[in-house]
């Protein structure tokens, strides 16, 4: 089997994109400091991502304040509210209002790829996107629309949002579905994602992932979303181990390349390999291919012990590889 | 109370914090990079506590607090004070706004007195009025903390709830009539696991306890926790609902609610203010559900106030005042 490693998601920011983007907001820099510093910093977690033999990485999202967020500024016909938790973290997003169909400015993501791509040669760069259910079931519905069809209606978004990240240059497309873990999730929430998932990777199923984080899907609701055409699906397998193992090995990931997400994005102690390697036993025997990733984006983590976990995720690939006998893919081999 | 009757019904309350008045959070920088002492701090922020605590009286609270004028955060504020815990890194909240998320890296260990202070100086310029004593919770504490200590959740919140308790008992010596402790992580995970971890942690801060029992629970999935905590050895929850559009009343009359509800009337996430007239239908709905006397009910915002301008702050806490008067004649 062969297995690699790769970053879920977004990252913190570091002291000095924290500062760029504060004093951006009071007015004292002009844009392109922040600009700067973001760059800066994204540089930085390409640069660990690298160095830990990651195949595939993420430029770190830095500027991103939630999500939903640069979706929603370049976007027409949504804005953004108040504050609600996000899932079970103290930490929050701005509810998205829409008020209208969706009607995107532009897009987010090929630009970031363009940015990017060469920093992070010889990796490939992954694009992210908010699952289009986890958009509209979380955000205030003033469009006049069912929340089914706005979902839809994102989803055509992301559609073309998709494509131009592929074409300038991204190697993978991720959706993620973090409702699907929620305690009201259902069947149905599933089968709509599994076809909006669809529709967003339509032509490039093979370069697409679809993720579950922050706590483990119910069976049926995760049995809905392997109808996805989706290459890879992602599960978190840390939040609670004992669920994760028991639909594992109960609904399994159907044809999909599983994507473990083993290493704890939400503590800052170090990851055991051990830990890591029971989930990948679980999956070795039938398939040929295995991802290791966060169990959730790092940015719920202080900059240095993301950096840290990075480190901890390239080497427990190669630790599993070479004492299992797995194919390690990485950047050097 | 000596000088001060509070109300037989509808008593109004806060639920703690108060936005920082300055020079508050200059004196906290200074007190944690070593230019203050601690009790040069404490000499020096009896300043904004009384601020705090006018904003109350003027706005007619009759249970109020210290505005948590000392507190940098709910968390960070007691993690600088317990032994085993060490200054964690920046980590964010939303948009561009953090806290420095504590670890903890060895036993923990009550070594001094943290909140009695300003609860002593609150109450003697309340005229009479009681000063709630607000704690963090043991369930917050540790969701809000890295551990590198424990790793088993169930030893770790222990240990925290005895120092609470000790905590607790200081302020009850002095005299703390009112004591809550916050949770507002507990709803984040709304399970019978988690509810009952919590429990066990509550047996320990409030056994035998002689002083009025709250817990504060805010946002998050309420009505899912709700029917695994009624069973709490607590005497009041106090509860967000305007934020939630009230969607808890339900529950709580299904469920058969019988302990004393704080009911949160105004959003402490929004500039707007909440007219009286607003507020004092909230309290009909309540009573026109028929499954709580007005002697049960506290009045209060959602949460602590601490992210709004202090004139909205103030605002908010007349008008609740103002409506629960008139509740009072109705009721």
């Amino acid at each position: 089997m062969k297995i690699w490693g790769m970053v879920l998601g977004g990252f913190p920011r570091s002291r000095y994109a924290r500062y760029a983007l504060r004093d951006r907001e009071r007015g004292v820099i002009p844009f392109k400091d922040d600009v700067e510093a973001i760059d800066r910093a994204s540089v930085q977690v390409i640069g660990a991502q690298l160095v830990a033999g990651l195949p595939v990485v993420v430029d770190g999202m830095i500027d991103w304040h939630d999500i939903f967020r640069p979706f929603v500024d370049a976007w027409r016909n949504v804005t953004v509210d108040g504050l609600l938790r996000y899932f079970d973290n103290n930490f929050f997003y701005r509810i998205p209002v829409f008020t209208g169909e969706p009607d995107p400015r532009e897009y987010v993501t090929p630009r970031r790829v363009l940015r990017f791509k060469e920093t992070a040669d010889p990796a490939t760069l992954k694009v992210v996107l908010p699952g289009p259910v986890s958009f509209a079931f979380m955000s205030k519905n003033n469009s006049g629309l069912s929340n089914e069809e706005l979902a839809e209606k994102i989803a055509y978004i992301l559609r073309d949002e998709a494509k131009k990240a592929i074409e300038a240059g991204a190697s993978l497309v991720q959706v993620d579905e973090p409702f699907l873990a929620d305690i009201d999730a259902t069947k149905d929430h599933a089968r709509l994602a599994a076809e909006l998932a669809d529709k967003i990777v339509e032509g490039i199923e093979d370069k697409a992932v679809v993720t579950v984080y922050f706590n483990v899907p119910e069976p049926s609701v995760f049995e809905e979303l392997l109808n996805t055409k989706a290459r890879y699906v992602m599960v978190d397998v840390v939040d609670a181990p004992g669920r994760a193992e028991k639909l594992i090995r109960g609904t399994g990931f159907g044809s999909h390349t599983p994507v473990i997400g083993a290493v704890d994005a939400r503590r800052i102690i170090d990851d055991k390999p051990s830990f890591v390697e029971k989930f990948l036993k679980m999956v070795d025997s039938g398939v040929d291919e295995a991802v290791v990733t966060t169990s959730t984006w790092l940015d719920l983590i202080p900059f240095r012990y993301a950096l840290r976990k990075v480190y901890v995720l390239g080497r427990i690939v190669e630790e599993l590889a070479e004492k299992n006998g797995y194919e390690a893919y990485t950047i050097w081999r | 109370m000596a000088g001060y009757e509070v109300p037989r019904k509808f008593l109004t309350t806060v639920v703690g914090s108060y936005p920082k008045i300055p020079p508050a959070m200059e004196l906290i920088k200074k007190r944690r990079s070593g230019e203050l002492s601690e009790e040069e701090f404490r000499k020096l922020i009896k300043g904004p506590i009384s601020e705090a605590v006018k904003d109350q009286i003027e706005a007619g609270i009759d249970i109020i607090s210290d505005g948590e004028q000392s507190r940098e955060d709910m968390v960070v504020y007691f993690a600088e004070r317990v032994q085993g815990y060490r200054p964690g890194d920046w980590v964010r909240i939303f948009d561009n706004v953090y806290f420095r998320k504590p670890i903890i890296i060895g036993e923990l260990k009550w070594t001094r007195e943290m909140i009695v202070e300003d609860w002593i100086y609150a109450t003697s310029i309340s005229m009479g009025r009681p000063v709630k004593g607000i704690i963090t919770g043991p369930y917050t504490m540790m969701e809000w903390s890295f551990d590198l200590k424990y790793g088993d959740r169930r030893e770790l919140i222990i240990e925290l709830a005895k120092i609470i308790r000790r905590e607790i008992d200081e302020l009850v010596a002095r005299g703390a009539r009112y004591i809550q402790v916050d949770e507002p992580a507990l709803s984040t995970r709304p399970w019978r696991e988690e509810a009952e971890l919590l429990k066990e942690a509550l047996d320990v801060i409030f056994k035998g306890l002689d002083a009025k029992r709250i817990v504060h629970i805010c946002y998050g999935r309420l009505e899912k926790i709700i029917p695994y905590i009624l069973d709490y050895p607590v005497d009041q929850f106090d509860l967000e609902l305007k934020n939630s559009n009230f969607r808890l009343l339900p529950y709580l009359k299904e469920y058969g609610y019988d302990k004393e509800l704080g009911y949160g009337v105004v959003d402490v996430h929004s500039l707007q203010i909440e007219t009286v007239e607003e507020i004092k239908g909230y309290i009909d709905m309540l009573m026109k559900m028929d499954f709580i006397g007005p002697e049960k009910v506290y009045v209060d915002p959602d949460c602590g106030l601490k992210r709004l301008p202090r004139s909205v702050a103030k605002a908010k806490m007349r008008n609740l005042a103002e409506a629960a008067k008139l509740a009072r004649e109705e009721w």
